[in-house]
């Protein structure tokens, strides 16, 4: 009898224990694919990418929420592999919405997949403008358009020096093509003159010439963007043939960059969207900047900045709308409607009708370089709506 | 003649000297072993960027000097070398059309080493650059020249020469000349062509090592380089004559020269893409290469 009794109190446990599990699981996690460059050219954006979703993912997911799951897939920084990644995601995996490109190559080619299969599709960083051209439905890009960095460019130079010279030597790849077709916009309506405009190929290695060039057109300014560690060669060349640091803007640094260009370059500027020498910084971006620093022995930049953010956006607006987590349209008509801050920099998000957010850009000027870290000093900060500039017909 | 045209004319000059030196390096590699075992090794552009890649792990991150990583990463490769050779290459020694199963092999050594490259170190692409070897700068006139590249320069050049007189002079050297000419009447003439084979395959890797290291200490570089040297190799062993040595230095030379030049009077897009012009053209009159036996 006490046999039985037991054995009626342990199945009566155990079915109450199962029937908990069970409420606790009726829900599936809602699963994200999260197509990124963990291999090829792109590769040290990617990864950087990561590091920054899983930063976000360690506070993701709290007791009683319904789960968000991360599936990654590298796209080797192939916009066939990213494509092929995608179809996998949605029809495999079924996943709610798409992530994770930070090259406009791979970005444009989700994109042509998520509007036309209608998966949500969060850019996080790419900044090609074709990312959210006017009838875009189901693409949000959380990084402000490459056009419109151009823009902020000429701007700051304007404000620095008016009437001023600015020299472009940059690496031709659609992002480059970008951020110049932006400056050429932009440089005139600023008043501001274009003395050297030269573009290298992809797999580039030597600017010593050009940047002769450069010293010979005597600018004011010079934006300098290589692709991977050109930029590094184009920089050095510069610096060694007598430009000083204070002419040369770098339109985006991301910290391994910056820790690159090293202790010559300080003094020089950099474009950035997130950076751990911000004065606004809020206390969770604070935090998101000594815990990543602490594991991955260097500050994070915009690049794992916005690679956090996407993950808590996707976090709060399944949050703010439960229907979503399970109907696409309904998460791409919440995305639509969202209207909240970065946790880290409390910069406002929210996107137009094409997907674009308002934009924004700091500059900020390089104070010191040590080994694993950096000082710099905010210099200009500017906001700007995507379409103050035709961004959509500059560049094709 | 002002200031600015003489800084960008001696520029041009500089650039197309160490461009040039470091060409001819690459190209005199793949032409010593295409002429002595006849294997258009696709994997040079591989082999390059290996050396730079070693070259940028033991300086960066284990913080040996760069001269002594520089003779360590060329050192790697003759052990390197003998490895592929006996595991693979000896084995189409004796295979009629060798060429073709070695440009096979060849692409697929390139295949395995660039998924290596991108699943290792990928992730620091944008890192990639060497500490100098030496510090300072020296003017040339107007144009201020780092010293590094005026060493990598030496470097280079001396290198070049030290593998002609070794072609010339040592026993070795005459033996793997003999068997470029006619490896037939060499091995009647008593020269042992298999060895020669294994040494000239880990010779001209050595060499193709010494290019990429040499480049890395002069740029900075990323795992693309490695299609742009080979392609550029290819075509100056294909102008100068298959297995001519003195062809691919001419030409190697040639071809920085044009780059910079290109490159300063029209751009560098399309500097890049003259010299395989030019490639064409010549094959048009001279197939078998401007120094071609």
């Amino acid at each position: 009898m006490t046999h039985r009794k037991s054995l009626l109190a342990v199945l009566a446990t155990a079915t109450l224990a199962s029937a908990g599990i069970g409420h606790a699981q009726e829900k599936p996690p809602v699963k994200i694919g999260f197509v990124t460059e963990l291999t090829g050219a792109w590769s040290f954006f990617g990864t950087s990418c990561v590091a920054g979703l899983k930063m976000a993912e360690k506070t993701l997911n709290p007791p009683g929420k319904r789960k968000i799951e991360f599936v990654i897939a590298d796209d080797q920084t192939s916009p066939a592999q990213a494509v092929a990644a995608s179809r996998s995601l949605d029809v495999q995996d079924k996943v709610l919405a798409l992530s994770g490109p930070t090259s406009s190559d791979t970005g444009l080619a989700v994109y042509g997949y998520a509007e036309q299969n209608k998966v949500p599709f969060v850019v996080p960083v790419a900044a090609f403008p074709q990312l959210t051209k006017p009838g875009t439905r189901y693409t949000f890009r959380l990084e402000p358009d490459a056009v419109g960095w151009g823009y902020a460019i000429s701007k700051f130079v304007e404000k620095q020096k008016p009437g001023g010279k600015i020299a472009m030597i940059y690496s031709d790849y659609a992002l480059m093509r970008a951020i110049t077709a932006g400056i050429k916009y932009q440089a005139p309506r600023s008043g501001l003159k274009i003395v050297a405009d030269i573009a290298f190929p992809q797999g580039s290695n030597d600017a010593t010439v050009q940047a002769a060039q450069i010293l010979a057109a005597t600018p004011d300014f010079v934006m300098v963007s290589g692709a991977g560690g050109f930029d590094n060669t184009i920089t050095n060349q510069l610096l060694d043939l007598g430009i000083k640091p204070e002419q040369i803007i770098h339109p985006f640094g991301i910290t391994t960059q910056v820790m690159n260009w090293g202790k010559r370059s300080v003094g020089s500027y950099y474009g950035t969207f997130f950076d751990s020498n911000l004065d606004s910084l809020t206390p969770e971006g604070k935090t998101f900047v000594e815990e990543f620093t602490a594991q991955y022995d260097r500050p994070p930049s915009y690049g794992e900045n916005f690679c956090y953010v996407t993950a808590n956006v996707i976090r709060e607006v399944i949050d703010a709308n439960p229907e979503a987590a399970d109907d696409r349209e309904k998460f791409r008509d919440a995305m639509s409607a969202l209207k909240t801050k970065e946790k880290t920099s409390g910069i406002p998000i929210e996107f137009d009708k094409n997907g674009a957010r308002m934009e924004y850009m700091y500059f900020l000027q390089m104070k010191e370089v040590t080994a694993k870290t950096y000082k710099a000093k905010q210099a200009f900060y500017i906001e700007w709506d995507p379409e103050v500039i035709p961004v959509y017909t500059l560049v094709k | 003649m002002s200031d600015a045209n003489l800084i960008i004319l001696l520029s041009t000059i500089s650039t197309g000297l160490i461009l040039g030196s470091i060409f001819a390096l690459v190209a005199v590699g793949v032409t010593i072993v295409y002429g002595s075992i006849w294997m258009p090794n696709a994997a040079n552009g591989q082999f390059f960027v290996l050396a730079a890649l070693l070259g940028w792990t033991m300086t960066v991150s284990w913080g040996i000097h760069p001269a002594i990583a520089a003779i360590l990463v060329i050192g790697v490769s003759v052990p390197l070398s003998y490895g592929l050779e006996y595991i693979l290459v000896r084995r189409f020694y004796d295979v009629p059309n060798r060429n073709i199963s070695y440009f096979v092999l060849s692409l697929g050594i390139t295949q395995i080493l660039t998924g290596i490259f991108a699943a290792t170190y990928g992730r620091w692409s944008d890192q990639f650059q060497l500490p100098p070897l030496v510090s300072g700068i020296t003017f040339i006139g107007p144009l201020p020249v780092a010293n590094n590249r005026l060493m990598v320069l030496a470097l280079a050049l001396s290198i070049l020469a030290a593998l002609f007189a070794l072609l010339r002079y040592h026993r070795y050297g005459r033996a793997i000349r003999a068997v470029f000419q006619n490896r037939d009447a060499a091995a009647l003439r008593g020269v042992n062509v298999k060895a020669s084979y294994s040494l000239s395959f880990a010779l001209g890797n050595a060499v193709i090592f010494a290019g990429g290291i040499l480049f890395a200490l002069a740029y900075s570089f990323d795992l693309t380089v490695a299609w742009t040297m080979s392609i550029t190799a290819f075509a100056i062993m294909i102008i100068g004559g298959p297995g001519s040595v003195l062809g691919a230095v001419i030409v190697g030379m040639v071809f920085g020269f044009t780059q910079a030049a290109v490159s300063t009077v029209a751009s560098p897009t399309i500097a890049a893409f003259s010299y395989l012009g030019a490639m064409l053209l010549i094959l048009l009159f001279k197939p078998s290469g401007l120094f071609a036996r």
